[in-house]
């Protein structure tokens, strides 16, 4: 007969220490994404949500929103050529308020890092030495390139289709 | 070498320059070797499921709603005199009475008598998408899905293939995305697919609210300083990546091509802003947003091959006083773009061959849906549905010559793909593809 009230005893202070005020040290993370070991993992296609997506998220560092990310799909709907859909995207992109690029400064001062990082933002790999090396040079070669037309490349890319 | 030496020399490569076969854009070794009859063609769909009774047949309400009034609401692509009853298909003002004022008609001398007319042509569906699929593919597929891309190799992939023709020179303008309506570019077959689609605008929303909120506020790049040293680049990755996978969704239009749609786009919303796109007079219904843009794509572009997709009729299921009033405004459209073609665009005034033809028909007997004036609505689905016409007019077209008849039906909806392919130049190939209608010919073979 008293084993009932303990039972709900027990279940009350489990609830009770369950919930407590987040402490100021509380950490929350997003998860860690392993790089791919090479290009030839990728053989998925993103859907055109998919990209839209995640190019919003590179782009800005913030999520878009369930309408803005349905409108977008539309507006890519009524234009034949997708790749000038997403080119024209892009552009408009970076003309918004809010887009975050690393500056052409930080790029040149060393551009062996811009490129490493810029590999692992968009395609989640590391480059080899040959695509390092030709992107180093191609920055050096091109002194009026700026950041933003190296995402603008690397956002158009058919690399950036897949994952 | 001696002066005759270098002479010869000198002849045979210059000689060797014009014998050395060409690769086009399209990948085509050679260009078509059929004789054009027309550099241009605008192609309409027209409109959304079309009675033979109130278009071609002129029977007003005389044979939908069991009333005596005859008469022709399409006065700008048919002969014959106008309703003198009933009037509800023109605009609002005037008379005070709904739709009481008939639209003024556009052209002097209406299509059938400046062209010729396939009076009874039998439509491969009784549907929109298939009857679209049918116009586009010269096909009937019967295992094409709805929201799938067309089976079959369809009149744009055709021409650019083996006509040769650039992308920028090919085009479809949609009523909207609705459908299967986008997907109609290009066919999944092996053989051609993107890479000979069609480039397309669905204007409602490529340059409705939509596209101002999110893609009319690009950034402009200059094309040698910024877009060439990007495409670069872009090259650059796409050939690492080449071995993985490709972007698969591209039309092959050229960086040059690009620019000039991008820049095309600018013009427009600068005109949307300006009210200065080149709309029919009354613009009262979608179809007139798409023939505007039509104008449009075909001023900017002078395209070999302009298709355009109407389909304000469509609302007859459940308002046949609205489907009058469509069509009448469908005919109002097709006028505007022949008289925008002839007096507005002089690089393709007198050398334009137009052809239009409804994807289906409607039933004979209405449904129960009555509209505002009792009238019943029309659905599609009967034999009656697959009774269209087509009409063509412009240069190397037997003027004021009509075929066929209500009980002599000449023509399928299939012709209008080697029809076309006959005027650009490439009908031996598109015949010899093998992936045509049974029976499927050229409507000039037929005359």
């Amino acid at each position: 007969m008293k084993v009932k009230p303990f039972l709900l005893f027990l279940a009350l202070c489990a609830v009770l220490g369950a919930c407590r005020k987040p402490e100021a040290n509380d950490l929350y993370e997003v998860n860690q994404v392993a790089l791919y070991p090479s290009i030839a993992d990728k053989n998925k296609m993103k859907t055109q949500e998919q990209y839209v997506s995640i190019l919003h998220t590179n782009l800005f560092q913030t999520a878009l929103s369930g309408s803005e990310l349905v409108q977008i799909i539309d507006c890519l709907e009524s234009i034949g050529d997708k790749e000038l859909g997403r080119e024209v995207l892009i552009s408009n992109f970076m003309n918004k308020p809010g887009v975050i690029l690393p500056s052409d400064s930080l790029m040149r001062a060393d551009p062996e890092v811009f490129v490493m990082q810029t590999y692992e933002r968009f395609f989640v790999r590391r480059p080899s030495e040959a695509e390092k090396t030709w992107f180093i040079e191609f920055i050096e070669a091109n002194p009026s390139l700026s950041a933003e037309l190296v995402y603008f490349a690397f956002a158009l890319s058919n690399e950036y289709l897949y994952y | 070498m001696n002066r005759r030496n270098f002479i010869r020399n000198a002849s045979l490569a210059t000689a060797g320059a014009f014998g050395v076969p060409y690769i086009l854009p399209s990948g085509r070794l050679f260009a078509s070797t059929g004789e054009q009859m027309a550099p241009h063609v605008v192609y309409v769909l027209f409109a959304g499921g079309v009675r033979q009774q109130e278009s071609v047949l002129q029977r007003y309400l005389d044979d939908s709603q069991g009333m005596p009034f005859a008469g022709n609401i399409m006065y700008n692509m048919f002969n014959g005199d106008s309703p003198e009853n009933k009037i509800v298909y023109g605009t609002d003002q005037g008379n005070g009475s709904a739709g009481g004022t008939p639209i003024p008609r556009i052209l002097s001398q209406t299509l059938e008598s400046q062209g010729l007319l396939f009076r009874e042509v039998r439509a491969g569906s009784a549907g929109h998408y298939g009857g679209l699929n049918n116009l586009l593919q010269g096909s009937t597929v019967t295992t094409q899905g709805l929201k799938q891309k067309p089976l079959n190799p369809t009149i744009f992939e055709y021409l650019r293939r083996h006509g040769g023709y650039p992308a920028s020179k090919i085009w479809f303008i949609g009523n909207g995305i609705g459908n299967s309506i986008p997907l109609l570019n290009y066919s999944n077959h092996p053989n051609y697919g993107s890479r000979y689609g069609a480039n397309f605008f669905a204007p409602s929303i490529t340059f409705g609210n939509l596209g101002f909120e999110h893609l009319s506020n690009a950034r402009i790049y200059h094309p040698e300083n910024e877009l060439d040293p990007m495409y670069q680049m872009k090259y650059f990755l796409d050939q690492s990546f080449s071995s993985v996978g490709e972007g698969g969704d591209s039309l092959g239009n050229t960086e040059e091509e690009k620019l000039s749609i991008k820049e095309f786009m600018r013009d427009m919303y600068e005109r949307v802003t300006l009210n200065a796109v080149a709309l029919p007079p009354v613009t009262d219904n979608t179809d007139s947003l798409s023939i505007g843009f039509a104008c449009e794509v075909m001023k900017w572009f002078k395209p070999a091959l302009t298709v355009v997709n109407l389909s304000g009729v469509d609302g007859c299921h459940s308002d046949f006083t609205g489907y009058l009033r469509s069509l009448h405004r469908a005919d109002h459209a097709v006028g505007h773009l022949w008289n925008y073609i002839q007096t507005q665009i002089p690089e393709m005034a007198g050398n334009t061959i137009l052809i239009a033809s409804p994807e289906c028909g409607r039933n004979l007997n209405p449904n129960p849906i009555k509209d505002i004036n009792d009238w019943y609505g029309y659905d599609h689905s009967d034999a009656n549905s697959g009774r269209v016409f087509t009409i063509m007019a412009g240069p190397n077209v037997p003027s004021n010559l009509g075929i066929g008849s209500e009980g002599n039906p000449i023509g399928l909806t299939s012709d209008n793909v080697p029809t076309i392919g006959q005027i650009l130049g490439v009908k031996n190939e598109i015949m010899n593809a093998g992936f045509l209608a049974p029976g499927t010919t050229s409507l000039f073979d037929r005359i």
